[in-house]
């Protein structure tokens, strides 16, 4: 049986009279590593912060490492990492105070990692929390999250305040981290080439529910835009399987699909008598076909 | 033994899936004789580190291409490059070559050349190719 470290099954959160989940259903085995889209209020960090037992669903479940999120024990949490959109810190410690007090929570802590991070990252162990930027905030964040290797890292939109260089930094450690393939990773961004790099796996959140969990090569070879001429107007919108956008513009249909198959261009040749050009659509082009 | 690394590079914003990448160009780096049978394709952690790109991608292209016969896994070396000449084209190859002509023919007609003048575009091609 698939081990599902993350696992909900018709969740859904509501704030006042706003349901921002609507009956969320994924299901992510161990060793995926999947990035988490969705348009700005979409519900990403409501869903992360239900995973992690931080918000109580209003129906429905949510589960982590096979626990019920909303009553994780010490047990599951330290098999945890998580990176909240916002780092908390205190504003007092130096950085060096921040990594001793964090480390104090865990057993195992690899505090060799962390140096190596910290060096890397150019984060002074010296440096006054207070004062640090919010890029410098974040990658501390994440470095704090590395630091007892976790087998399951969720993190909310961990690149929004990095730099190019700091964010390929970050993108290293997580594939580091990956390395194994026993290591589940969710995290959300905006950033669709991150999830590209990245990721194995794709999930968009849109209107309160998951409208796509796939695997990003899988998604790729099925996604496609195409160009279709002549005809003369025998072709029909149900010739074209899975038609997610369909445009016409004089002689030209324009088709976006999720279920292409290479034998498609040929098949609508044959039917109808069309010349199809096929386009090969980029993480942003196939999230924008979804909206 | 050479470091292969540098020769590979991908396009993570391209709409060709990264592994795909991959494979089409370590199948250019052998036409090209850059790899010639005998040389070891980069680890995968190795490349997926140089690229920053999850390993499990780097993977699948080397399995595939163990799968196509292009390399094989030897013990205690790695994914290593076979001879490849005389094999002929495998099908993969020949759907590409297929998918690229098809898109010339689409684009012929679009600019309402006949039958005969794509046959004669044609020839002119592979006469120019010296075949």
């Amino acid at each position: 049986m698939t081990e599902f470290l993350i696992e909900t099954q018709g969740l859904r959160k509501s704030f006042g009279k706003v349901e921002v989940l609507r009956g969320v259903d994924l299901a992510i085995p161990r060793g995926e590593v999947t990035g988490l889209l969705g348009t700005n209020g979409a519900g990403k960090s409501t869903l992360i912060r239900c995973l992690l037992g931080l918000l109580r669903p209003t129906g429905g479940t949510a589960s982590l490492l096979g626990c019920t999120s909303w009553e994780l024990a010490d047990a599951e949490k330290s098999r945890l990492g998580y990176v909240a959109q916002e780092v908390q810190l205190f504003a007092s410690f130096r950085v060096r105070d921040m990594v001793g007090y964090t480390a104090a929570f865990y057993s195992r802590w690899d505090a060799n990692l962390v140096r190596e991070l910290l060096e890397r990252w150019e984060l002074p162990e010296s440096k006054s929390c207070g004062v640090l930027s919010a890029g410098e905030r974040q990658k501390l964040g994440i470095v704090l999250a590395l630091g007892h290797r976790p087998e399951l890292l969720i993190l909310d939109e961990p690149a929004a305040s990095l730099d190019p260089q700091a964010r390929r930094l970050f993108l290293e450690s997580v594939l580091q981290l990956a390395a194994d393939g026993e290591r589940t990773i969710l995290f959300s961004t905006h950033i669709t080439s991150d999830i590209e790099r990245a990721a194995s796996h794709l999930a968009i959140l849109q209107g309160g529910v998951v409208r796509l969990h796939s695997d990003l090569d899988g998604l790729k070879d099925r996604v496609k835009r195409l160009r279709i001429t002549g005809g003369g107007g025998r072709l029909k919108a149900e010739d074209v399987p899975g038609v997610l956008k369909w445009s016409e513009q004089g002689e030209v249909v324009q088709v976006t699909t999720d279920r292409y198959s290479p034998d498609l261009p040929q098949r609508l040749h044959e039917q109808r008598g069309v010349e199809v050009l096929v386009e090969d659509l980029n993480l942003e082009d196939v999230f924008l076909a979804f909206h | 033994m050479g470091d292969f690394t540098t020769l590979f590079s991908v396009n993570p914003s391209s709409g060709v899936p990264i592994y795909r990448q991959l494979i089409e160009q370590v199948l250019g780096l052998i036409a090209s004789g850059r790899l010639r049978a005998g040389d070891e394709l980069p680890s995968v952690r190795q490349l997926g580190a140089v690229l920053s790109v999850n390993f499990m991608t780097i993977s699948k292209a080397w399995a595939r291409l163990e799968a196509d016969g292009v390399v094989l896994h030897e013990r205690g070396r790695g994914m290593v490059v076979q001879a490849v000449g005389g094999a002929g084209p495998t099908p993969q190859q020949l759907r590409q070559v297929r998918e690229l002509m098809d898109q010339a023919v689409v684009r012929g007609v679009q600019c309402g050349l006949s039958r005969a003048d794509l046959k004669a575009v044609f020839r002119a091609s592979v006469e120019e190719c010296g075949l």
